[in-house]
């Protein structure tokens, strides 16, 4: 890069990975059939809460290809910056790129802009990605269905500032008020999760962090029962699931210790460990 | 022209003085390392001259505001691709400097028709360990100068001189924190502040003579009509950026 190209600067990153030629969509030539026997690698569930200090963010650690578990300890639950985290389900090749992607762009319209990029922009930007991956997603090989999970730092101190949004294949957005799931194993626990929100002794948002990680890892276990690209807890292993939060301090991991402790707690009692 | 070396050696010469000119009175930035990493610091009148550049790379300069937004681009611009198409592990100062703003600081120089930049840059980086930080000057005709401890730009040569003698007697202290950094710095400042007001001939000479009273009396001036501005490369930031700027109430603990 040298003087004369210095682009015109709207802090837009996308705009100069172009420019630097950096190839941002994979052309498949044309008459590629669809996937057919190429094995992908595929995950996963993801759960998002909006509990009392934020939101709480899960992922189980499997990834499949086909009916091979080809890796357990699969990163899903992705930091994009200080307040914001990014689950990924589908073809982690891409959600992965996504995720880089996303967390350089902030942080260039941050470096060139000299201020932070705005929740919706945040929000545009991944839009945008998932659309320009459209023709990998139909192809059936690159599909990428993220939920995004920020805190808004602009609430009011006694609000809640955390928010979740849900993408489609399109790049649309959504926003989730209580809790949201993606991945294969979804379908087994969305119901569960409503029941929860909506008749559950402590509700979602009024759980505090170690109520919404016991429910959480309940879930992922109940996800695990039915679906077999979703992993539960391996005990000989020691692999647990990732849980992230987001509260208005920042993105904070739980340790293996605090996941150690709560899921002892999540067992019925009668298989009390 | 430039098949007659005398002339062009002259318009060399006339583009330097130019330029020392404008760059003159400009307020200088100084740059220190401290116990949890490194600070740059100046007193400005509105204009931003601190900036982040990468996640362990910060820049300031003086000179002219277009230029200078200008060249703070191509270099973010350049070690923003470079941290994505590799690793942000794999952006070093050297390379930026080296490779990408002085070839182009010395080209704009040199080329007596075109346009040059008024400008003088300093670069920090945050090493992996202390002993790794530097400091990196670039002068508006492309040389560059690296430091460990300490660095400064000023309008002239002989501002930095009298303002780095001052730095280079301040007793060496490894557990030096951001507060007695940022007193060093802004008494360095002062000391630039003071040289660059005097007349041309005088500042030849680098011998200040000044005592710590007049420099906060300098600082407290200049802080009627300006403001204090600090940004700190810090060890202990969570993640991977490790810039900040400071905010009033840190920089004002630390006025005389």
């Amino acid at each position: 890069m040298s003087i004369k190209n210095v682009i015109n600067h709207k802090g837009d990153f996308l705009s100069l990975l172009q420019h630097a030629n950096y190839p941002l969509q994979i052309d498949l030539p044309s008459g590629t059939p669809d996937h057919g026997d190429v094995e992908i690698a595929h995950s996963t569930t993801v759960v998002v809460v909006r509990y009392r200090d934020g939101v709480m963010i899960a992922g189980d650690r499997r990834a499949t290809a086909g009916t091979s578990v080809i890796y357990d300890r699969a990163e899903k639950v992705l930091q994009i910056d200080k307040h914001s985290v990014l689950a990924i389900s589908g073809s982690p090749a891409i959600a992965y790129e996504i995720a880089r992607i996303l967390e350089h762009s902030f942080q260039y319209f941050r470096r060139s802009q000299l201020q932070e990029l705005s929740l919706e922009g945040k929000l545009r930007m991944l839009s945008r990605l998932i659309r320009d991956n459209l023709a990998m997603a139909l192809q059936g090989i690159g599909g990428v269905i993220p939920i995004f999970a920020l805190y808004d730092r602009d609430t009011p101190e006694e609000e809640n500032g955390g928010k979740i949004y849900f993408y489609d294949a399109l790049g649309a957005h959504f926003e989730n008020v209580n809790f949201a799931t993606t991945g294969s194993g979804s379908i087994w626990i969305r119901g569960v999760l409503r029941y929860l929100s909506r008749f559950g002794d402590t509700p979602l948002e009024a759980m505090d962090e170690r109520q919404a990680t016991i429910t959480i890892l309940r879930l992922l276990d109940t996800a695990s029962e039915y679906d077999a690209a979703t992993s539960g807890y391996n005990a000989r292993a020691q692999i647990f699931p990732t849980i992230k939060t987001i509260t208005r301090s920042g993105v904070e991991t739980l340790s293996d210790e605090d996941l150690t402790d709560c899921y002892a707690a999540a067992q019925p009692e009668s298989e009390a460990v | 022209m430039r098949d007659e070396p005398y002339r062009w050696i002259e318009a060399i010469q006339d583009r330097r003085d130019y330029i020392e000119d404008q760059l003159r009175v400009g307020s200088p930035v100084v740059g220190l390392t401290y116990n949890e990493g490194m600070v740059l610091l100046t007193i400005g009148r509105g204009q931003r001259k601190i900036f982040e550049v990468h996640d362990r790379i910060a820049l300031s300069a003086i000179g002219h505001p277009a230029d200078i937004e200008r060249l703070r681009m191509l270099v973010t611009d350049t070690a923003s691709v470079q941290g994505f198409q590799n690793a942000t592990e794999d952006v070093n100062l050297h390379r930026l400097t080296n490779f990408v703003l002085a070839h182009t600081f010395k080209q704009a120089f040199e080329s007596i028709v075109g346009e040059a930049y008024i400008i003088k840059m300093l670069l920090a980086e945050l090493g992996r360990t202390s002993e790794h930080n530097r400091f990196t000057g670039i002068n508006y005709d492309g040389n560059v100068r690296t430091d460990a401890e300490f660095s400064v730009i000023g309008g002239t040569e002989s501002i930095e001189t009298g303002m780095q003698n001052y730095l280079a007697a301040a007793p060496v202290d490894a557990d030096r924190d951001l507060t007695d950094a940022i007193r060093l710095g802004l008494e360095a400042w002062a000391i630039g502040r003071e040289l660059s007001s005097r007349e041309p001939e005088d500042t030849e000479s680098e011998d200040v003579q000044i005592d710590t009273e007049q420099m906060h009396e300098i600082i407290a001036a200049a802080r009627e009509d300006g403001e204090i501005e600090a940004g700190v490369l810090e060890t202990t930031q969570h993640g991977t950026s490790k810039f900040r700027l400071l905010n009033v109430k840190e920089i004002e603990t630390a006025l005389p």
